[in-house]
């Protein structure tokens, strides 16, 4: 038996507070396609920096055609015989096709200068042979996305890659760019070149690969083939079996509405996925949970709420109050709060104080605002409240927020976005990235939200907090709800097929 | 070729470059008949265009070389101000030619030291642009006590006579234009003028500057070394994903960008004129940013931009009679706008354009002055109209001012 294209040897690495690879294992053999399979989160896509020497493992081996090989940045996976498509595409805009596939790679004439005509012949001849044709000099600003990526598999194919790594290939395609895909992919392992890609798409998964590895919770824990593994048993792989027990509802749902949207649709800007005719309906004192894969429409779901973003059909209600138009101020003084699923973004300022991070998003509404004055006094005093009430360890509320830990920081946003009684709570993703201390302490906070009749809205990609706390589960592709969900009565398998389209729902 | 760096558009023959040129030379030969203003067009006029445009050209390329790589370079001004006091210092005592050198040297540390703020130390960069202008200001006072006071004709704020770099004529062709030139045929006459006025007496350092000029295309856009350098410029994350290493392209393309303003700064010096003073270079750092947004990132039409406002300041410093043609091309100019904003329907902007038209050619007609007030601001004034008004397709690096980590966790 040939020494396989690539071999991982016991990767693991670590990052402050989370491993992202423990103790990995992955075989992948010459000339197929293998794929990697896994939730968000499960160390995928970190696993597929490491192969391309972009992160460098603390512990393990990386093994091409049997010799171990130390990567420590891309150049060294090039030289390798390694390439990688990104998930988000690696192209500059403003340069021409031609460009962006000879960059760093330059074929050169005399003092440096470019041989455009052959790197020109080059690319068409590759085009040519793997029948991914493109036009050398079109600008990549042009290009339509599926373009941009023949664009990124040639400027791999162009260094003379023998493996490709393709991060979440399907995500930003459309249908019919989704079949052209896999049949180059196809075409490619029948040129003996070695394919691995990422995906959570079972259905193309199981039409693609010749061979499977699923990773969960940071390691691999299983290999398999097409033919001995159906979509449900592959979707259980995913998430695990272990659950944990939901805990009584004890509180009756009240009548009144907190939050409707109204057959919302959105435009859509660049790549993310547009709502379409989305009905919904959260009341007080519910917490109604939004299972999806990442970039179905979630984002625009959230800033449509919020007001970021307005819909170019439908309503959007807060109690009964249309705010379809309003602005965001407007609608957080109506009573809507909002827990961003990238805190570092979205909802701190690192490089302020704690107390300074606690006024975001009530500048305007008391005890914080009087008149034109901020009061600091009040501000702090109500700091010193939320650090108490939710926990928060810290040394002082002087302290900058950068200073703190990643699930402190959360219980800070969470206890702010709970002053001043909000009405409704849009959570995303709250416990992504914090320990498990943390996110007992989170999920506990949101039940007592609801008990005291908050409407709660949960996004998530957390299969166990999804129906470990949700009343509802509302499954979103591809900007539209496919299916609606008791907690209950579902087990994450169902729930992981359901948002993967790879089960009729 | 051109394909490569240029959107690929069907043009009509009144968009290329040469024809405008062309346009703008048979407007400007007919208002300087009309307005009776020959020095408008005097070999004279073109030459002093020529020595107030080349440091603005210097600036402009130092702030194309750092913005292509996804800099900005706002530093420019100071290191302009510390290539006039290197190339002072190093000309007096030893020559001139030592002193462009110096002043080469004393940029290029500057653009360096850019580099290391911006990129190494993640200081903001405009933040870290502005400290130096400031610290440069401040440095070359501070130096000039030290190193001028005491010598014969130096002081805090000046360096002691300078000597100059030599100039140049094609032997010949001045004599043998001379009899067209005076024939006083309109635009035949004119360009034999202009064609004089750009081959005698050219100083070797203007002749350096055209070529870099053209040196800073071919290496920008036909080299591996320039196309990395800019890819850093768009896309930073995506260089570094294919081996390109973009800190190292940004101190490369820094430093690059610092020499040629410290270049420009020499030319003041032993140029355009023999003395280093204090407040020479004024603002022409920030000129030359400006050019560099006019001529859309790329070298040859931050030239021509550069060439503008040099023609408009040459003029300001000449006779202040010439200013009045200026209002006449205003105005020729503000109407083809007026119609072009009339065929677009865009009621504002006719509006706009016919009331700045009727008025330029009304103040003409009129009084047939400008006031001297006004005089010393018409080359900014025309710089800031050309830039507001040929703002279409302006495609700036997408990368620019952004600072590039290499983020481990993505």
């Amino acid at each position: 038996m040939p020494a396989p294209a690539i071999e991982l040897r016991g990767i693991t690495k670590r990052y402050p507070g989370v491993v992202a690879n423990r103790d990995v294992n992955l075989r992948v053999e010459s000339g197929t396609a293998h794929a990697v399979i896994g939730e968000n989160g499960a160390g995928k896509s970190t696993l597929m920096n490491i192969l391309y020497g972009m992160v460098v493992p603390d512990e393990g081996e990386i093994l091409v055609e049997g010799t171990p090989i130390p990567m420590s940045s891309p150049a060294d996976a090039i030289a390798a015989g390694i390439g990688m498509v990104h998930q988000h595409f690696k192209l500059a805009d403003n340069l021409t096709v031609l460009e962006n596939v000879i960059l760093g790679d330059e074929p050169t004439g005399r003092a440096g200068r470019i041989d455009f005509e052959a790197a020109r012949a080059r690319i068409v001849e590759l085009g040519d042979h793997y029948r991914i044709p493109i036009d050398p000099e079109a600008l990549v600003a042009d290009l339509s996305v599926g373009n941009r990526q023949r664009g990124e598999i040639i400027t791999v194919l162009y260094r003379g890659a023998r493996v490709l790594i393709l991060d979440e290939p399907t995500s930003v395609l459309v249908p019919q760019e989704v079949d052209e895909l896999l049949k180059n992919l196809r075409r490619l392992t029948g040129e003996g070149l070695t394919v691995i890609f990422i995906s959570h798409k079972l259905d193309e998964v199981l039409t693609v690969a010749d061979e499977i590895t699923v990773m969960r919770n940071a390691r691999t824990v299983a290999h398999t083939r097409p033919a001995e593994i159906t979509s449900r048993e592959l979707a259980q792989l995913m998430v695990g079996s272990e659950l944990p027990t939901p805990e009584p509802r004890t509180v009756e749902v009240r009548s009144e509405v907190g939050l409707r949207l109204e057959s919302v649709s959105t435009r859509g800007s660049g790549h993310e996925t547009s709502l379409s005719d989305i009905d919904l309906t959260v009341r007080s004192g519910e917490i109604v949970g939004i299972a999806g894969v990442e970039g179905n429409g979630q984002s625009e779901l959230i800033e449509t709420i919020l007001g970021l973003t307005s819909p170019v059909a439908g309503r959007v209600l807060l109690g009964t109050e249309d705010v379809t138009e309003a602005a965001t101020s407007i609608r957080r003084r109506l009573g809507l709060s909002y827990i961003p699923q990238d805190r570092h973004r979205e909802a701190l300022l690192l490089d302020a104080t704690l107390w300074e991070n606690r006024m975001l998003g009530h500048q305007m509404h008391p005890p914080i605002n009087r008149g034109v004055w901020i009061d600091r006094k009040a501000a702090r005093a109500d700091t010193e409240q939320i650090v108490a009430d939710s926990d928060v360890r810290t040394p002082s509320i002087e302290v900058l927020a950068s200073a703190l830990s990643g699930g402190n920081q959360q219980k800070l946003i969470v206890g702010r976005e709970m002053a001043g009684e909000p009405r409704v709570l849009i959570a995303a993703h709250p416990t992504r990235g914090v320990d498990v201390g943390a996110q007992a302490a989170i999920w506990t906070r949101l039940s007592a939200v609801r008990r005291a009749g908050v409407a709660v809205l949960l996004i998530s990609a957390d299969l166990e907090e999804l129906i470990g706390i949700s009343d509802r589960i509302l499954v979103i592709l591809r900007g539209r709800f496919v299916g609606e969900f008791d907690p209950a009565a579902i087990g994450p398998e169902d729930l992981g097929a359901a948002m993967t389209g790879a089960d009729a729902a | 070729m051109s394909a490569v760096t240029e959107p690929r558009t069907t043009r009509s023959v009144w968009g290329r470059w040469w024809v405008r040129v062309l346009l703008a030379l048979l407007l400007l030969s007919a208002v300087a008949d009309i307005a009776n203003t020959p020095d408008l067009l005097s070999r004279g006029a073109v030459s002093a265009s020529l020595r107030f445009a080349v440091p603005i050209v210097l600036a402009g390329l130092g702030g194309l070389w750092a913005e292509r790589c996804g800099v900005i370079n706002i530093g420019l001004e100071g290191m302009m101000i510390i290539g006039t006091w290197m190339g002072a210092w190093a000309g007096f005592q030893w020559s001139p030619w030592v002193g462009v050198l110096a002043a080469v040297a004393g940029g290029a540390v500057f653009g360096a030291f850019h580099a290391l703020m911006t990129v190494s130390f993640g200081v903001d960069q405009a933040v870290s642009g502005i400290a130096i202008n400031v610290a440069a200001l401040g440095l070359g006072r501070f130096l000039s006590s030290i190193f001028f006071e005491g010598q014969p004709g130096g002081g805090i704020s000046q360096s002691p006579h300078v000597g100059q770099i030599g100039n140049v004529s094609v032997p010949g062709l001045a004599e043998a234009l001379d009899p067209i030139a005076s024939l006083e045929t309109p635009v035949i006459s004119d360009i034999a003028e202009i064609v004089i006025g750009v081959t005698t007496g050219v100083s070797l350092l203007t002749i350096l500057a055209a070529a870099l000029v053209f040196l800073s295309w071919w290496v920008l856009f036909r080299t591996s070394f320039g196309l990395r350098l800019r890819a850093c410029g768009e896309n930073p994350a995506a260089a570094d994903s294919l081996g390109v290493n973009p800190n190292r392209m940004r101190y490369a393309a820094l430093t690059v960008s610092g020499a040629l303003a410290g270049l420009g700064g020499a030319f003041l010096v032993t140029v355009a004129s023999s003395i280093y003073r204090e407040g020479q270079v004024a603002g022409r750092g920030f000129i030359g940013l400006a050019t560099v947004i006019f001529g859309n990132w790329m070298p040859g039409r931050l030239t021509i931009g550069a060439l503008l406002f040099g023609f408009t300041d040459a003029l300001r410093t000449r006779q202040e009679t010439t200013m009045t043609a200026l209002l006449i091309v205003g105005a020729v100019v503000f109407a083809f706008l007026t119609v072009r904003a009339i065929r677009a329907r865009n009621r504002g902007a006719t509006f706009a354009y016919a009331i700045a038209a009727v008025g330029l050619g009304w103040w003409f007609l009129g009084f047939g002055v400008v006031p001297s007030e006004f005089v010393g601001f018409a080359p900014h004034l025309t710089t800031l109209l050309v830039l507001s008004l040929a703002h279409q397709r302006i495609r700036p690096p997408q990368g620019i001012g952004v600072p590039y980590r290499r983020s481990e966790a993505n």
